[in-house]
């Protein structure tokens, strides 16, 4: 059933693999504005919850609701249209694209014009405008992903990973970006950096073989209280 | 304003260089090389921009002959009229076997369309012998009307003809190029998943790019119709449909001159070797192997950045988005 109010509601998901499943029973709401945080070691199902938000995956059962619109059997280029962007793990921008084209497709999918906010964020967006993404560093494709995802105003945002394999220097900018966008877009954020997650998180989900083991809130959001999970 | 100026001055020159080798080398030849440009330019951006490769492209070029052809053998005699229907087969056609062609991963996508140009071959062959006289074809030559300006019954003015067609073709996949559909292009050739989570539909993407490529084409079969005044199945014969895809990796896959340039190339080896050696095409094959061995850019690829360099006195090389790569 689905629940307004919320920017993001998934109920009893069911997602598997082929004969393999990989998501049993998951619940998880997250309210506008809010940081999401989920933990959990490898492979336990945490990038298979976003892609199954994100319409990558068809779940076997399961609701999955954004301000009340059901978003299963949906596409996914339907689902970003409706506000939920996905920043996947893996980094690969559009190659063969310059950061301004790249932003580009962004703007022309959302009729969203205005890059002063994506250049508010990530300064050095502007410098590069003209190199093509392959040229990027893995820090500055990450910002390009986001930055790009920004477009449109969305009302979540669902961001893999983002801080595996950057240099500390970027990650303290991508905590600051995520505070910073948190004040008009919730985040869902899968993330095993534990002091980010601490430092960003209104709530945090925990993850093990498929299923939410935890949810921790408020003052309960600690390293020592995730660690076990990772 | 001077990228534009150097784009537009490029072009201009590679046209003006092409309307002044008419007064160096036989009409025919001229007219072949300019109709077959056309026929690679959709096959170029279906393969430069898409990813698609595609074994089909005679199939659309019958599309466009046989609604020319049709119409002056049967109906009419202007040949405007006549180029317009053969693009409006082209585009029907595309729009038909679209939809269920583009959702095909690229390796069958390219075998679908090579069924598909066998199969179009023995319709016009021998399904509806009856309408399209068979293997003897449709001959219309003397019932084309001559018309004012042009007079396309005239070889000398079907050249110019289909030499501004070829430019209007030529700025129209620029300008598509330089568009953010040409952009979602490349995006879905180089990541799908990507490109719908940004919020677009590879399907009409992919779906758009395929109508436009193969109308391109549906063009060229047309202009062939009107500049032989005959059409037959051999337009579509399964063993012709490896040239545009030859014609597109001689010239450089994915570039905007590389359609000319190979057209060029292929129509002038095929002219001048097979004066001298019988099976020519062994040739062809052999320079194709080298081209990929060298690093697959094609003739005008590897000329490209020498040219560059050449004529901007190394500015290009400075350039951020120059990294090397073919780009259109």
């Amino acid at each position: 059933m689905a629940e307004s109010g919320h920017s993001l509601v998934v109920r009893g998901l069911n997602v598997s693999y082929g004969e393999s499943k990989v998501l049993f029973d998951v619940d998880f709401t997250v309210a506008p504005n809010q940081v999401v945080a989920c933990v959990g070691r490898n492979g336990a199902g945490k990038s298979t919850l976003l892609r199954s938000i994100a319409g990558f995956l068809k779940p076997l059962s399961g609701t999955i609701s954004s301000d009340g619109v059901d978003l299963v059997g949906r596409r996914s280029y339907d689902i970003a249209r409706l506000g939920i962007k996905y920043v996947p793990q893996d980094k690969k921008v559009f190659s063969d694209l310059t950061v301004r084209e790249n932003l580009e497709l962004g703007s022309y999918a959302t009729k969203d014009y205005n890059w002063d906010r994506v250049h508010d964020f990530f300064p050095k967006l502007k410098e590069l405008m003209d190199r093509k993404a392959g040229f990027l560093s893995g820090g500055e494709r990450q910002m390009l992903m986001i930055g790009r995802a920004l477009l449109g105003s969305p009302k979540v945002l669902l961001i893999d990973e983002p801080t595996e394999g950057l240099a500390p220097s970027i990650v303290a900018q991508l905590k600051e970006v995520f505070g910073a966008l948190s004040r008009n877009t919730a985040l869902v954020i899968v993330e095993q950096n534990l002091p980010l997650v601490c430092a960003i998180a209104n709530k945090v989900y925990a993850l093990k073989e498929g299923r939410i083991v935890a949810e921790l809130a408020g003052e309960s959001i600690r390293p020592a209280a995730c660690e076990p999970y990772l | 304003m001077l990228n534009a100026l150097r784009w537009w001055s490029g072009i201009l020159l590679a046209f003006s260089l092409l309307a002044l080798s008419r007064v160096f080398l036989p009409l025919p030849f001229v007219i072949e090389v300019v109709i077959f440009s056309i026929y690679t330019m959709g096959c170029s951006f279906l393969l430069g921009r898409v990813g698609f490769i595609s074994f089909g492209q005679p199939a659309y070029l019958a599309a466009g002959a046989y609604g020319t052809a049709f119409y002056l053998f049967y109906f009419g005699a202007n040949p405007y009229v006549g180029i317009l229907l053969g693009v409006l087969s082209g585009l029907v056609v595309s729009l038909i076997v679209g939809p269920l062609f583009v959702r095909l991963r690229s390796d069958y996508f390219a075998l679908v369309n090579l069924a598909l140009a066998v199969i179009v071959y023995y319709l016009m062959q021998k399904v509806l012998a009856d309408i399209t006289k068979g293997d003897n074809g449709l001959w219309f030559l003397t019932n084309i009307a001559s018309t004012p300006v042009l007079d396309l019954t005239r070889p000398n003015q079907f050249f110019v003809f289909a030499l501004l067609v070829a430019f209007a073709v030529w700025a129209f996949y620029k300008y598509l190029d330089d568009s953010v559909f040409g952009a979602c292009c490349l995006a879905t050739k180089i990541n799908e998943d990507k490109l719908e989570f940004i919020g677009y539909s590879n399907y009409r993407v992919r779906l758009l790019a395929f109508v436009i490529a193969n109308t391109t084409t549906a063009l060229a079969g047309a202009l062939y119709a009107i500049y032989l005044g005959f059409v037959s199945p051999e337009i579509t014969s399964p063993s012709r449909a490896a040239d545009p895809v030859v014609v597109t990796i001689l010239g450089g896959v994915g570039t905007l001159y590389g359609p000319i340039v190979g057209a060029f190339a292929y129509t002038g080896m095929k002219d001048v070797i097979s004066k001298l050696i019988g099976n020519w095409e062994l040739f062809i094959g052999f320079l194709l192997v080298f081209i990929m061995l060298a690093g697959e850019k094609g003739i005008w690829g590897t000329l490209q950045p020498r040219l560059e360099k050449l004529f901007l006195r190394g500015k290009a090389a400075t350039t951020p988005a120059d990294d090397g790569e073919t780009r259109r």
